[in-house]
């Protein structure tokens, strides 16, 4: 006769007494204590973007009287040759600041991680050193060292190549956009580095010893080992970067002397939502600019990421 | 007794009550001032500051909280906050070329009271230079009082000239001024006049010289008109080309340096920059003299105009007669105008004020010349300079087209440039209209 197991008696959890303030605090506390970010969310996030986009459709003179003008706006904009100067002048930064700033972040963090290299903590820190100042500082700066004939650029590159004394980066339409993507360089290149460098020493030290023992030499090892290993960060690196550039307004605004410089030169495209809305006072044009730069990054980024493979994991 | 959510959420808890009982025992105390006033230029602030205990004394129990607020504060901020009906000052002093961007959109919704009444009854319309109200008015109201006339001069530096043998008095037009520029002028080295290729800020005056502007009386764009056509034209061989009289460098210490070097023999000078000049460079004390604008054709205008300020009460102020006993304190009073001229080298709008001594006063930085008076001498002949909403996008687009033509210039020279710069101010001028065009107010 089989016997039956003895029944292990469950331990029950206390039943809590339950008062009606009691059930009510518990409740609705979890609601109170994510309200705060709530309401900040919804009065200075959600709201804003839900009014952007019903102010896009309207003409106004601020927020007190507005007219509808329904896609009228977005007509215009397509047909508007300084928004379409903004678009220019902001792919053309993007794109040099992308692809210098990348190939030499990774250039320098490949360097600085070698062991070989005497003071990489003190060269990490100079190099990324630039970041820890603000846009408008180094906007300063830069304006300073690209004065004509006594700035510092200009005597450098004199001795070095003799370029003309009286060179007028700042004011030649030609040469503002290499000084604003030299500028970016020297800010953000140590900082893309960092993220490099975590990259780089989070690779497999194995997979570099078995590519040794398959014969691999370091170039072979750095596509077949380092890239790989490193792809998703560069991917992050990639995307951030292109969205930095398209919101770039700080640095040429300084540069330029709270302007868009010589002929639009350094006209981006958040100068001009900025000027639209706060100087021609059009908060509806604004907003379409606005919406139409968000539409656009959101693009450019899923193309880059489906070019880069991210979304098909990690490998 | 434990709380049921943790230590952190009731360190939250606490710090809110606390803080909140803090807040309930201290509330932000009530403005004590009757009158909030904001300025943007440190030399008005520091005059004004002179001048407001007087007023006060006047008005037994009134106050006025004078403030220094950054020009692009009171061109930005002031506009976001009027647009927003947020809390904005009582009186304030706006740019010239900022003014035209606040008087956008229906009358009712200007930020500024209506003064043209004020003006013309209290007959400060004929007692002012009565071209300065022009750039604080929009659809025939002003909005403004004038605090300046800004007549434009040349400043040259004295000691250069007498090495180079020029008598400034032998300078009557402009071909005179080329025709002596070219002798001295060496490039890379030294230029006779300082101008830039690259924006308009001294191309204005030289198209107001004309009788030209931005904009007409009823505010339609006049940029492509036949006078600025011509002034283009004038103006772009001074600064390009094998015959280019005229460079620049940029400002503050770079300035400096190229005044002190010689680099500039002379500069476009209204009063205020005189001022700017004394202090930016202190070496050139007693070697820098002025002259009038050489005129365009023999017997026309010696001068031309460069920046300006207004002084507008704004629609939240709750006392305007009171604000407006305070600009005119500030603005017309003979003896704080005088003082204010030693201090900041600014002829005031009203015409009576220059008869004070001060305006005769020798300056040892201008070779003992009687400042004041050369420009009061040129004031009354300073041109009307209309505005609108849109007078920032067309002082841009302006130099768009400058910057345009120069680099035609560069390349083509004289050939076709007269068609190109037709063109070229057309194109500019038209892209402010559709702008305008689309303005429904």
């Amino acid at each position: 006769m089989a016997t039956r197991p003895t029944e292990i008696p469950v331990p029950t959890r206390a039943v809590p007494r339950t008062s009606f303030w009691f059930a009510l605090q518990s409740k609705w506390a979890p609601y109170l204590f994510v309200s705060p970010f709530l309401i900040l969310f919804f009065t200075f996030g959600a709201y804003p973007i839900v009014k952007s986009l019903v102010l896009a459709f309207y003409v106004t003179n601020g927020p007190k009287s507005a007219v509808f003008v329904g896609l009228e706006n977005f007509r215009f904009l397509l047909a508007d040759d300084d928004f379409h100067k903004a678009v220019w002048n902001t792919a053309v930064f993007a794109f040099w600041s992308v692809f210098l700033q990348l190939p030499l972040s990774l250039g320098l963090a490949l360097l600085l991680n070698s062991v070989w290299v005497k003071g990489r903590e003190i060269l990490r820190l100079t190099f990324f050193s630039p970041n820890l100042l603000g846009q408008v500082f180094v906007g300063v700066l830069f304006s300073v060292l690209f004065i004509p004939q006594y700035g510092l650029v200009n005597r450098f590159l004199h001795f070095l190549a003799k370029v003309p004394l009286d060179t007028k980066w700042l004011s030649n339409p030609d040469l503002v956009m290499p000084a604003l993507v030299l500028t970016s360089l020297w800010m953000y290149v140590g900082f893309n580095m960092i993220y490099f460098l975590a990259a780089l020493q989070a690779v497999d030290k194995d997979l570099y010893e078995a590519a040794t023992v398959d014969g691999a030499n370091a170039w072979h090892q750095f596509w077949a080992v380092t890239l790989p290993g490193i792809k998703p960060v560069a991917v992050f690196v990639l995307v951030m970067s292109t969205i930095g550039s398209f919101q770039l307004f700080e640095l040429p605004w300084i540069m330029l002397n709270n302007s868009a410089g010589p002929d639009q030169a350094g006209l981006t495209i958040v100068m001009y939502l900025y000027q639209t809305g706060f100087v021609t006072g059009d908060l509806g044009y604004a907003s379409t600019v606005g919406w139409t730069l968000a539409l656009g990054v959101l693009m450019i980024s899923l193309f880059q990421m489906r070019v880069t493979g991210a979304w098909k994991g990690g490998d | 007794m434990r709380f049921p959510y943790g230590p952190a959420a009731f360190s939250m808890l606490i710090l809110s009550i606390l803080s909140g009982i803090w807040l309930l025992l201290n509330p932000v105390p009530p403005k004590k001032a009757t009158l909030v006033m904001w300025t943007f230029a440190k030399t008005h602030y520091d005059a004004y500051k002179q001048a407001i205990p007087s007023f006060e004394a006047k008005h037994p129990g009134v106050k006025v909280d004078l403030q220094l607020v950054s020009w692009q504060a009171v061109t930005s901020r002031l506009q976001a906050a009027f647009l927003s009906d947020l809390d904005v000052p009582d009186l304030v002093e706006v740019e010239i070329s900022a003014a035209g961007s606040f008087f956008r959109g229906p009358l009712k919704d200007i930020g500024f009271r209506d003064l043209t009444d004020r003006i013309k009854q209290s007959g400060l319309y004929d007692r002012m230079v009565q071209a300065r109200f022009a750039p604080y008015t929009s659809r025939g109201r002003i909005f403004g009082l004038p605090h300046d006339v800004h007549p434009v001069m040349i400043a040259y530096r004295r000691d250069l000239f007498e090495q180079l043998g020029i008598d400034p008095n032998e300078i009557e037009t402009w071909d005179d001024f080329i025709r002596i520029g070219r002798k001295v002028t060496i490039p890379g080295k030294r230029y006779m006049l300082e101008l830039p290729d690259s924006e308009s800020s001294r191309f204005e005056p030289l198209l107001y010289q004309r009788g030209g502007g931005l904009f007409d009386p009823q505010g339609n764009c006049i940029m492509d008109n036949e006078i600025a056509v011509q002034t283009m034209m004038f103006y772009v061989p001074l600064v390009a080309g094998p015959n280019r009289i005229a460079s620049d460098l940029g400002g503050g210490q770079i300035f400096t340096r190229a005044v002190e070097d010689g680099y500039f023999l002379c500069m476009i000078t209204p009063d205020w920059r005189s001022k700017t000049i004394e202090v930016d460079v202190p070496k050139m004390r007693g070697k820098m003299a002025l002259m009038p604008l050489p005129a365009v054709e023999r017997g026309g205008r010696r001068t031309s105009t460069w920046g300006g300020t207004m002084i507008g009460i704004t629609k939240h102020c709750k006392y305007p007669d009171l604000a407006w006993e305070l600009a005119l304190h500030l603005y017309l009073n003979k003896d704080d105008l005088a003082q204010r001229f030693r201090d900041t080298n600014i002829l005031p709008a009203l015409k009576e004020a220059w008869d004070h001594p001060a305006y005769d006063e020798p300056r040892e930085y201008w070779s003992g010349q009687p400042l004041g008076r050369l420009y009061a001498q040129l004031a009354p002949d300073v041109p009307f300079q209309y505005t609108s909403p849109f007078v920032s996008v067309a002082k841009g687009k302006l130099s768009e087209a400058l910057v345009a033509c120069v680099q035609y210039y560069k390349q083509h020279g004289e050939k076709g440039f007269e068609e190109f710069v037709r063109k070229r101010l057309k194109q500019s001028a038209d892209e402010v209209r559709r702008l305008m065009r689309r303005n429904p107010y």
